[in-house]
């Protein structure tokens, strides 16, 4: 049963989208509810899915292939966990879009990319071979480009392509890296290659070759810069693929091949971490400068994503379990925060926030929610984005990095302080004249959503820390 | 009964200008003539029932003194030629109006897929000089059929350097048949196994590998290629890239380097440098092109340097990985032809810089497209994906490792020239001027539609594919 579980999980949104164009020549709204179910139902899979693998089972579907590309499907702890995290934010996001979407162009087709993209989000999270994770990563690819390039305006393509010559030109040296491997152990299978790198850490090639391609699809520095370009694109679809999905497969890919299954030499527990902090910092500090929302928000994400990348790259218990919590806290917030810049966006006509004000007065719902889901990323207690950055410094502490540990304080110093001013210039001082209405019911309930769940994960720790442990237990193989 | 494969194409046509030549209305019959024969040649090739191919018709054989094989690769080769004619035939039905014209043009494409079936049935080198003579002048006439001043220059260049490879070729010939004693392909392996190190051989070895690369127009002899396609009709675009400079060129070339001279490193080492050279400079020249077909007819130089560095790891993965490269290719290349066909036919112009937002009034071409592209770099889970990867890891595997990360970056450039192709083309808002645009028409949407599938289709069900094709194909290093 499990098994069905698991197909339903990838199969459903991956094939179920290409119907969604057809379905929507007939009817809009069947359209958006069938995505909408649809990715659902990998939601909820996904849920059936933990309860076994929370006793401890890991549920594996395994198919020979020739010269080595089998089709396995792993559901462990990691992947369940990254599976919820994507689909619950991915659902919200699909039911934001409802009001979102509906007076552009090319709905069919955007329907199509999200569904296809978040399908194989789940493939690639429930992958257990190279060749399919890396099948799944550059389907990811296709999707944001197309998302990104949305409004057909010349240099909103430019900039989706550039996005995807970043991201495939990471892929393509991962890909090396993968065949690297597949030469020293014949196999591009994960249990495969764990076993054989049981005793000695892989080469540094390949750890320099597959790290290309996790910070081109992370978007961190040096390949930091198609991320903030990327903001050109609708905003349901930059909280999809910057703050909830797409940036976290880089960092998800780090947990699986470096920490689940296979070691790295000792040097990259203090390499990683230290562009980790670089990234952080020069994020942190063009957040400061940006006056156009949606690229302060995209380099918030940037050094949020550096604070995740250090959680795992500390190399202790503490620091990974805290990079997961982080995982899902961001992914909440700051699609939140997307979401709500969305609302503000479409309602005010402009993106520049020294253009704005007073909102609180006319919005209040969707400030009230912005200051929530900016009181996750910024880690203020009771908010669950608190917890997760505690657990992830306190595991760099451990460590004994000081100086980076102390460096990420100032990164997390720098986000209390870019999130306040644009809050502040958004949504306090004078009120603008006309002041902008409210967001539609859908899209405002799907921000307080995301507001509440950030607010919910922090008073209700104990639910995700404890299903997180697990996933590090199973990680680590403590 | 191979030899059904000439003689059937070959009295058909003699018929065709016999009997229906007289009135129009008859001369539409040619049109399902060839789609009839095209559509029998893939199936007899997807089935490869040994009772077809087997049997010899001893009386018809014996009075044609023909002699015929086929094998896996054979097989791989008429479905291409098939598919591909009838991707042609269609773009011909819809480019060219006047029918006395499009009956000229069948009739010759019919001659041409003779010539190409004959290329990849032979087992004498003379035969297979004789066969490429065949496709050669069919594909210069096909050329020159508008007549027009850059049609005509095409087919001069195309003429000129193809002569010069077949003089290449055949005092090629002619030394291997005065040191070997024979012309088929048996009695030239023995002879050069024997005096393995005459410079005599070496030097015919190398004539004939020139000449079959200025045939497959890899870098550097690729100097006319780009001007043929482009001058070219869109329909016969089609045929050339998708097939007659890979049966004549590098068909040929798999063919001749694995039963001719297996396992000789001096050749594969030359095949990988030229296969590497081919790959960067047809990708890098493309980047820099404002003309759609030249665009492609680049990447198509770039493409087919994959396939020859495939071919020099000479080891069985290498060999299958470029021969389903060579098929991938030929779907692929072929769609983005047909799409071009439809954009010229409808908007008039192949000049990129006057096109723009064509997805919008053309969506069957604009989406289709997008598929052939990213198979064409190689991105999963499309066809050329899996073709390009077994090409790497063979690569990998013989430890040419520096080819092998070439070959996977270029695909960065591929991207690059096509992402700027669909910008300029098809994605983006529509251009002023192309709002009365219109979709082309039900026949070339249908084959597009067939092809794009199938580029899903043998990417998503790759291993199924790999194994029933493509896997047979190693044999020819066992022989």
């Amino acid at each position: 049963m499990e098994n069905y579980y698991l197909l339903g999980c990838i199969f459903i949104p991956v094939l179920g989208s290409f119907l969604l164009p057809v379905i929507g020549r007939a009817s809009e709204f069947a359209r958006n509810l069938t995505a909408l179910i649809m990715v659902s139902a990998s939601l909820v899979f996904s849920i059936l899915l933990a309860g076994p693998v929370l006793a401890g089972r890991v549920i594996t579907i395994s198919h020979e292939l020739p010269l080595g590309f089998n089709f396995i499907l792993t559901a462990d702890a990691l992947a369940v966990f990254m599976a919820i995290v994507s689909s619950l934010v991915g659902a919200i996001i699909v039911l934001y879009s409802f009001d979102y979407i509906n007076h552009y162009g090319n709905r069919n087709e955007y329907y199509l990319m999200v569904t296809l993209f978040l399908g194989s989000m789940m493939g690639l999270v429930y992958s257990g071979n190279l060749i399919l994770l890396y099948l799944f990563w550059e389907i990811t690819a296709i999707a944001s480009w197309r998302l990104i390039g949305f409004f057909r305006e010349k240099e909103y393509v430019l900039k989706a392509d550039k996005a995807f010559l970043v991201t495939v030109f990471g892929a393509l040296l991962m890909l090396l890296g993968f065949i690297y491997i597949y030469q020293i152990t014949g196999s591009f299978d994960l249990p495969v290659i764990k076993a054989a790198f049981k005793t000695n850490p892989v080469p540094d090639i390949v750890v320099i070759l597959i790290l290309v391609g996790i910070l081109s699809k992370s978007a961190t520095l040096p390949f930091h810069t198609w991320l903030p370009d990327a903001g050109v694109a609708p905003s349901p679809v930059t909280a999809l693929l910057h703050a909830a999905v797409l940036v976290k497969i880089g960092v998800y890919v780090f947990a699986r091949l470096f920490i689940a299954t296979f070691t790295i030499g000792q040097i990259w527990h203090t390499v990683v971490p230290v562009i980790a902090a670089v990234s952080a910092l020069v994020s942190a500090g063009a957040a400061l400068v940006e006056t156009d929302m949606k690229r302060i928000i995209a380099y918030s994400t940037v050094s949020q994503i550096g604070f995740i990348l250090l959680g795992f790259a500390v190399g202790n218990e503490i620091g990974c379990a805290g990079a997961l919590l982080f995982i899902l806290m961001h992914g909440l917030a700051k699609g939140g925060l997307f979401l709500c810049a969305g609302i503000v966006e479409q309602n005010t006509k402009t993106k520049d926030i020294t253009k704005m004000g007073g909102l609180f007065a006319t919005m209040p719902v969707t400030a009230l929610s912005f200051l929530g889901c900016a009181f996750s990323v910024m880690g203020i207690p009771p908010f669950g984005g608190f917890f997760s950055k505690y657990l992830v410094f306190s595991g760099a502490a451990n460590s004994g990095n000081m100086w980076i540990t102390l460096t990420f304080l100032a990164g997390a110093f720098l986000t209390i302080i870019y999130l306040f001013r644009i809050f502040n210039l958004i949504f306090l001082g004078d009120a603008q004249k006309p002041p902008a209405r409210e967001g539609s019911r859908v899209m405002v309930i799907s921000v307080a959503a995301l507001a509440i769940l950030s607010i919910a994960g922090g008073i209700l720790i104990k639910f995700p820390s404890d299903f997180v442990q697990i996933a590090v237990k199973q990680m680590m193989g403590i | 009964m191979p030899s059904l494969m000439i003689l059937i194409p070959l009295f058909g046509v003699i018929i065709l200008n016999l009997v229906f030549a007289s009135n129009d209305k008859m001369k539409r019959a040619a049109f399902w003539f060839a789609l009839a024969l095209f559509i029998s040649q893939i199936a007899v090739a997807i089935f490869h029932h040994p009772i077809f191919w087997n049997n010899s018709l001893k009386p018809l054989d014996s009075f044609f003194k023909v002699s015929f094989f086929v094998d896996h690769l054979s097989f791989i080769m008429f479905i291409c030629i098939g598919m591909v004619s009838i991707a042609s035939l269609f773009v011909a039905k819809y480019t060219i109006t006047e029918e006395g014209g499009r009956f000229k043009f069948i009739n010759l494409l019919i001659l041409a897929s003779l010539g190409m079936s004959g290329i990849i049935m032979v087992k004498d080198i003379f035969s297979l000089y004789v066969f490429m003579e065949i496709t050669a002048v069919s594909s210069f006439l096909l050329i020159a059929y508008p007549k027009s001043l850059e049609s005509l220059e095409g087919a001069f260049k195309y003429l000129i350097l193809s002569a010069v490879a077949t003089v290449l070729m055949l005092s090629a010939i002619g030394i291997l048949l005065l040191a070997s004693g024979g012309t088929s392909f048996f009695a030239i392996a023995s002879g050069i196994a024997e005096a393995r190190n005459s410079s005599l051989i070496v030097f015919a070895i190398g004539l004939f590998i020139c000449g079959l690369f200025i045939k497959g127009g890899l870098v550097p002899f690729h100097g006319w290629l780009p001007d043929a396609y482009t001058a070219a009709p869109a329909s016969v675009s089609v045929l050339l890239a998708g097939v007659v400079t890979k049966a004549a060129g590098i068909y040929t070339m798999i063919r001749i380097v694995t039963s001719l001279f297996p396992y000789n490193q001096p050749v594969n080492n030359v095949l990988m440098l030229v296969g590497t050279i081919s790959i960067f400079v047809g990708a890098i020249v493309a980047i820099g092109q404002d003309n759609f077909k030249r665009m492609l007819a680049y990447s198509s130089i770039s493409q087919m340097g994959y396939i020859i560095l495939g071919l020099g790891t000479g080891t069985g993965l290498g060999i299958a990985g470029a021969v389903f490269h060579l098929f991938n290719h030929s779907v692929f290349k072929s769609l983005l032809f047909v799409n071009s066909a439809a954009v010229e036919k409808e908007t008039g112009t192949c000049d990129m810089n006057k096109l723009g937002g064509i997805s919008q009034k053309m969506p069957v071409t604009g989406a289709t497209s997008v598929i052939a592209f990213l198979s064409t770099c190689g991105i999963p889970p499309l066809s050329g994906f899996w073709s390009k990867i077994i090409i790497v890891i063979a690569l990998w595997q013989t430890s040419h490792y520096a080819y092998a990360c070439l070959a996977v970056l270029a695909s960065i450039i591929t991207l690059a020239y096509f992402l700027s192709m669909q910008r300029r083309v098809f994605f983006g808002k529509l251009r002023s001027g192309l709002e009365g645009l219109k979709e082309a028409d039900r026949g070339v949407l249908a084959v597009s539609i067939i092809l794009a599938a199938i580029t899903i289709g043998v990417g998503v069900f790759f291993p199924f594919f790999f194994n029933i094709f493509i896997l047979p194909v190693k044999e020819i290093l066992v022989r």
